[in-house]
């Protein structure tokens, strides 16, 4: 249905294609007429500056840092198990994922709130205590791991012998 | 793809669920809405937090899985390529911004965005929405080749190719050594780069790739469940004792109950408690006054209601007091009237607000005065205050003062 016979989408494609692009471009009009008419002149460059912002930290920064990472974590595979590897980096993955949304609600605690049933819980501690149960379960889960591939390659040497 | 469902559905729903939101805010004369399920609102506003905390992990590991893609050389192929990457930028760029101010206004954290929240939330909404449209067209074709997972890849695991790919890896190094005659691991960045492609992200058939595509599913997974776990608690209270991080938490507060605005923020300590403090009701030239001693004396009713915020948080509680329908109709209110309520709150845009008719005349919708068996707590507006079912909390008015049938 989707592929027609030479090869080039099928006009069913084609047709969603554009009726998505149309609306998209709609929505888009939509959405900046509204900013137009609701946010005020002087807010636009606090606007401009957090997209601009958003695309800075995102390619220039986040990109960069898990460039990085992904290098460094493929050299060492040399030494240490993949799987091993795959198992920390998700952990670490896990732990700045949540560690991004948490952080803020540390640092207003800190700045204040409005009244005390706002960010209520001591969220630094939270976290803390999160890190350790990640930390935890990743040593089990390397330990398993290890055993499962120790005891895979016995089985290899064995039947190969 | 799996990643790009399931953020295109969490963006599907926050969009849906937002709109709801603003359209109860901000109705057009001509809309009615469902006063039940009394828990509506609670169910939508707390789908639409807790879509947007499970987006984060989702939009992570999205933009991680496309990121070879910034990379592209040469940057610009064409017009339309360069409108395609345009809108994906667009996309990128509101989506984030989008997600993170919404995050940072459950926090309350104001003070690092110099815009209005509402407007700029709203209006990102369709940019957000328009650019998703955009981006589903051109990758439509990618789409529906892919979608099911036994299209997608070959028996090895490889992933089958649609067209060729410009962009493919070719065997640069010896193809430009080849051309101009020159070794391409001279110099700095050449050094580095060999030093990277010495180890080669696994590609299928290799056991490996299977492990690091598992473990990459797997963080986020778990990233995600981890999150909306512990932070769902705050707008559904079966959660509510794993709640760890969300920015409210249930039973905190005066009378149990978590406050949005305080009386001292609204400026009412004095005219909320002063002893010759009145409600008003009006209807026209008719008018009828009374004071708390005499709307205790009416008919008092409960109302087990939730107070349900736009940030997210919710809970229920039980509320007494008279219903705003028997108060209408003794200044003779018609049947389908709306009813302008205005607050002691200064300086608010929710300091007077509209009630559409159907919430006026449905029977649990109450003028309370007492929440848990107690007369209200200042800052859960004594002396008197709106609840009505399927409403968000901002427009549950505290701290009455008149009202005004239209």
């Amino acid at each position: 249905m989707d592929v027609a016979d030479d090869g080039r989408p099928s006009e069913a494609i084609t047709l969603w294609r554009g009726w998505l692009i149309v609306a998209g471009v709609l929505l888009l009009g939509l959405g900046g007429l509204t900013f137009l008419n609701d946010v005020s002149f002087d807010q636009y460059p606090g606007v401009v500056l957090w997209l601009g912002g958003a695309i800075i930290l995102h390619d220039g920064i986040g990109a960069m840092a898990v460039f990085g990472v992904t290098v460094i974590a493929r050299r060492t595979g040399r030494v240490i198990p993949f799987v091993v590897l795959a198992i920390i980096q998700a952990a670490l993955a896990i732990a700045v994922i949540v560690t991004v949304v948490v952080a803020p609600e540390i640092v207003k605690s800190w700045i204040g709130t409005a009244n005390p049933t706002i960010l209520p819980l001591d969220y630094l501690s939270n976290l803390v205590v999160f890190y350790a149960v990640v930390a935890v379960l990743t040593a089990v889960a390397v330990v398993v791991a290890l055993i499962v591939v120790v005891a895979s390659r016995r089985a290899k040497a064995v039947s190969g012998a | 793809m799996v990643l790009g469902r399931l953020l295109g559905a969490a963006f599907l729903i926050c969009f849906s669920t937002g709109i709801y939101s603003h359209l109860l805010q901000d109705p057009a004369p001509w809309m009615q809405f469902p006063t039940r399920p009394l828990w509506l609102y609670q169910v939508t506003q707390g789908l639409h937090i807790t879509s947007g905390i499970a987006c984060f992990p989702l939009i992570f590991g999205k933009l991680y899985s496309v990121f070879p893609e910034l990379f592209q050389s040469p940057p610009v192929r064409s017009i339309a390529h360069f409108v395609e990457r345009g809108t994906i930028a667009l996309f990128v760029a509101s989506s984030l911004v989008q997600l993170t101010i919404g995050l940072l206004n459950t926090y309350q954290f104001y003070a690092i965005f110099p815009f209005s929240f509402r407007h700029v939330h709203f209006a990102l909404s369709f940019i957000v929405i328009g650019s998703l449209a955009i981006h589903i067209a051109v990758k439509l074709p990618v789409i529906t080749r892919y979608w099911r997972k036994r299209d997608a890849v070959d028996a090895d695991g490889r992933v089958l190719e649609l067209e060729p790919n410009p962009d493919a890896r070719f065997d640069t190094r010896d193809e430009l050594r080849r051309r101009t005659g020159l070794p391409q691991n001279a110099g700095i960045t050449g050094r580095v780069f060999e030093w990277i492609d010495r180890a080669p992200a696994p590609d299928p058939p290799d056991p490996r790739a299977r492990v690091s595509r598992r473990g990459f599913f797997a963080a986020i997974a778990v990233a995600g469940g981890a999150l909306v776990a512990l932070t769902a608690g705050q707008s559904f209270r079966v959660l509510d004792p794993i709640n760890v991080f969300a920015p409210r938490k249930n039973d905190v507060g005066p009378q149990g109950l978590p406050v949005n605005r305080t009386a001292k923020a609204a400026g009412v300590t004095e005219t909320a408690t002063a002893s010759d403090w009145t409600l008003t009701v009006t209807n026209g030239e008719a008018t009828r006054v009374f004071d708390y001693a005499a709307l205790s004396a009416m008919p008092q009713h409960d109302a087990l209601l939730p107070i349900a915020c736009v940030e997210g948080w919710s809970q229920y509680a039980n509320w007494r007091g008279v219903r705003l329908r028997d108060l209408v109709d003794l200044v003779d209110a018609p049947e389908l009237a709306s009813v302008r309520i205005t607050s002691l709150q200064q300086h608010s845009i929710y300091g007077v607000t509209e009630m559409q008719p159907e919430f006026v005349r449905d029977e649990l919708t109450l003028v309370a005065l007492r929440l848990e068996g107690e007369p209200l707590d200042l800052d859960h507006g004594y002396p008197a205050r709106i609840i009505a079912p399927a409403r968000p909390g901002v427009l549950q008015t505290k701290w009455l003062s008149k009202l005004e049938v239209i």
